[in-house]
């Protein structure tokens, strides 16, 4: 176990093309670190940076202590699980999960088959020892994976997208299962995922990349609450955060469909008729007749008519088509392009309650919690509206968990 | 996806045509073989009676048995040797960059389309001043110069098909660059191994030009040069009869050899070692 810390780490190919652009990231040792972003955006290739795998153009990459810039991924005792497995199809389950042991001359047989038996007693694989990866399913390749990442003592696990070839129900249980395995055993690991329901329930702390840049690490709750930019807030969040053009007006904000007070904390730094983007996430939306009357003070309502509902039973969704001027309509549609979806339309979803009997192309009542309504500066793209000091609360919860976990876990349980 | 039964009836009178115009030279061999005396003579596609007369010939003369060894001594030997050199040769063009690479490929490839007629004056030459004629080792040479590109091409592209990431995992694992390639590259390799070790084989097993014209006495001879100085029963008749018995026998290993490996070579060895 180790802590890891990168300094200034840039990959830049032969073309000049950056893949990976002055990132700095100290991951503590035992913490779940993701890293995670749209496609292309350079989590894959740090995280093979770190494995060794991939060169490093220039910056530091420190492992336990030790610049292992210029060594070999043999030399840096960590552990991987590739996107697509990477089994030995020549060997069975017990020799695939045996061989980093059996390439070290110093463990004995006996060694051998007692950590290959623990780790597949972990991972439910004892019926499967002597078969061929051929012949197992999706879930249980990915498991072997595994069992080969944990039969030895590395300093960190590091998964490449280790769930993306599994089926949405198996993609659940192994989230949990890898979560629970990481807790047991206390090993530093980094996780490269595009799925951000995989980062925010897995990680201690999430690395947001953009086009090789490090936009935001932080705890999932604080990227969720106290995003840094519209890139992050976007990213973070399903169905998507809405934005929204606003107007500032005097010390008010013009919306469409609303109209609220200007939040304190950005007054200072706007000018009257300055154009911004607001983000309301749609869970921050309800139906007004389902509202329940301590939450009503807190934000506004207004009318608009639902283009269409989705009902999914546990929730329910409306969508709202709103017209917006040329220049928000293209930086939506950017903005949505980088985070590898489309925008065909500006309109605002809604998350409403279940039971409500919204009908489509009807108008409705709604109501909206202005309070935690984003502002976004639309040229720079950054929140005006970031609590600093709500951030550092959180980030001082996410440190004082992670450290009583590591407390607890101290008696090592051996892998 | 349903076939009608006009193009059934097409495919196989096609498939039975093609097959009857590959088999039955080999039939007409194999029954000239078990013709005995004179019977070759007798206007009939099978022999009148069958007899063995004509391999015990082939097998009591010294001329065939040596030749014999010396054909399976020289092929076995250029096999191993192309082999192990081809499977290096190919994973650091499959997987290294290089300067010179596709030079290497493309020399590769003209030396197997380059005329053998054309090299054996030359060399019956040069191996007279320097010893090596009529030598073993004055056969395996030029043998492996041709088969070592055909062996190279094959397993390149084998190499080509193997994951870069069973390799990576590998060496993530702790494994060397060696202990990489041996353990993982060349077992998942194994089908490719054996598909250039066969096709090495059967050129070096069929050459006739270079056992010819290298070789002047038993001491190197392989078979099919062999053939060529085969004498009957008797001094004045031709041993049309024992050459095709003689023929036959050669042909057996190289039978055998495809039929033991065909289940090998055609086998896709990576069969889940990705998502498939």
């Amino acid at each position: 176990m180790a802590a890891i810390e990168m300094r200034n780490i840039v990959k830049e190919y032969g073309d000049g093309f950056k893949a990976v652009n002055d990132i700095s990231l100290s991951i503590a040792d035992g913490e779940f670190m993701i890293l995670v972003g749209p496609s292309g955006c350079g989590k894959s290739t740090l995280l093979r940076m770190i494995v060794g795998l991939e060169d490093i153009t220039s910056g530091d990459m420190v492992i336990g202590g030790d610049r292992v810039n210029e060594k070999a991924p043999r030399d840096r005792n960590l552990s991987m699980v590739f996107q697509n497995y990477a089994l030995y199809p020549h060997l069975t389950v017990f020799e695939n999960i045996a061989f980093p042991l059996r390439l070290n001359k110093k463990v004995t047989e006996d060694e051998i088959r007692r950590r290959v038996k623990e780790a597949a007693d972990m991972l439910e694989l004892n019926e499967h020892l002597d078969r061929k990866p051929a012949n197992l399913s999706g879930g249980q390749r990915q498991r072997v994976a595994m069992g080969r990442a944990i039969v030895r003592q590395v300093n960190a696990f590091l998964f490449d997208e280790p769930l993306s070839n599994l089926d949405a129900k198996l993609r659940g249980q192994m989230r949990t299962e890898i979560s629970r395995m990481q807790r047991r055993m206390g090993t530093t690991t980094v996780y490269v995922t595009h799925d951000q329901t995989e980062a925010m329930t897995l990680g201690d702390r999430v690395a947001v990349l953009r086009r090789g840049l490090l936009q935001q690490v932080a705890s999932p709750r604080e990227l969720y609450e106290q995003p840094v930019n519209m890139f992050v807030a976007g990213f973070i969040g399903s169905p998507p955060m809405n934005f929204l053009p606003a107007v500032v007006s005097g010390n008010r904000l013009k919306l469409p469909f609303l109209e609220v007070d200007l939040p304190a904390i950005a007054a200072d730094k706007v000018t009257d008729g300055q154009l911004l983007i607001a983000g309301i996430r749609p869970e921050h939306f309800e139906d007004a007749r389902m509202l329940d009357a301590a939450k009503r003070e807190r934000g506004a309502k207004f009318r608009a008519k639902v283009d269409v509902t989705e009902w999914l039973g546990d929730s329910q969704y409306a969508y709202i088509p709103f017209e917006a001027n040329a220049e928000v309509t293209k930086q939506l549609a950017d903005l949505a392009a980088e985070l590898d979806s489309e925008a065909l339309r500006t309109q605002l979803i809604v998350s409403i309650d279940a039971m409500s009997r919204l009908r489509e192309n009807h108008e409705g009542e709604f109501w909206a919690d202005t309070t935690r309504m984003h502002l976004f500066d639309p040229r720079t793209g950054t929140n005006l509206t970031r609590d600093e000091a709500a951030a550092a609360d959180l980030a001082t919860l996410e440190e004082e968990e992670l450290r009583e976990r590591m407390d607890t876990s101290s008696d090592p349980v051996t892998p | 996806m349903k076939v009608s039964r006009r193009t059934q009836a097409f495919w196989i009178a096609g498939a039975i045509l093609i097959i009857a115009y590959a088999i039955i030279p080999v039939i007409w061999i194999i029954s000239l073989s078990f013709k005995e005396g004179d019977d070759i003579t007798n206007n009939q596609f099978f022999p009148t009676t069958w007899s063995w007369e004509n391999y015990k010939t082939v097998f009591a003369s010294d001329l065939f048995t040596t030749a014999l060894r010396n054909s399976v001594g020289m092929s076995l030997i250029a096999t191993t040797i192309s082999v192990i050199l081809a499977t290096l040769a190919a994973y650091a063009i499959s997987r290294l960059e290089f300067p010179g690479k596709r030079l290497v490929l493309g020399v590769a490839l003209a030396i197997t389309v380059f005329p053998v007629i054309a090299i054996a004056t030359p060399l019956f030459d040069l191996w007279r001043n320097i010893g090596l004629y009529d030598t073993w080792l004055g056969l395996i040479i030029p043998y492996l110069s041709y088969s070592l590109p055909l062996a190279v091409y094959v397993l390149a592209a084998f190499f080509r098909e193997i994951p870069w990431e069973m390799e990576q995992a590998a060496q993530v694992d702790g494994a060397t660059a060696w202990q990489a390639f041996r353990r993982v590259i060349v077992p998942l390799a194994t089908p490719g191994v054996f598909t250039a070790a066969i096709l090495t084989f059967f050129a070096v097993w069929n050459d006739f030009v270079f056992g010819i014209t290298l070789t002047s006495s038993e001491a190197a001879r392989p078979v099919p040069a062999a053939l060529a100085f085969f004498q009957g029963a008797s001094q004045f008749s031709q041993p049309t009869a024992p050459i095709a018995a003689a023929a036959v026998v050669v042909t057996i290993p190289v039978v055998v050899l495809v039929l033991l490996f065909q289940r090998k070579i055609v086998a896709g060895l990576t069969n889940g070692a990705v998502k498939g």
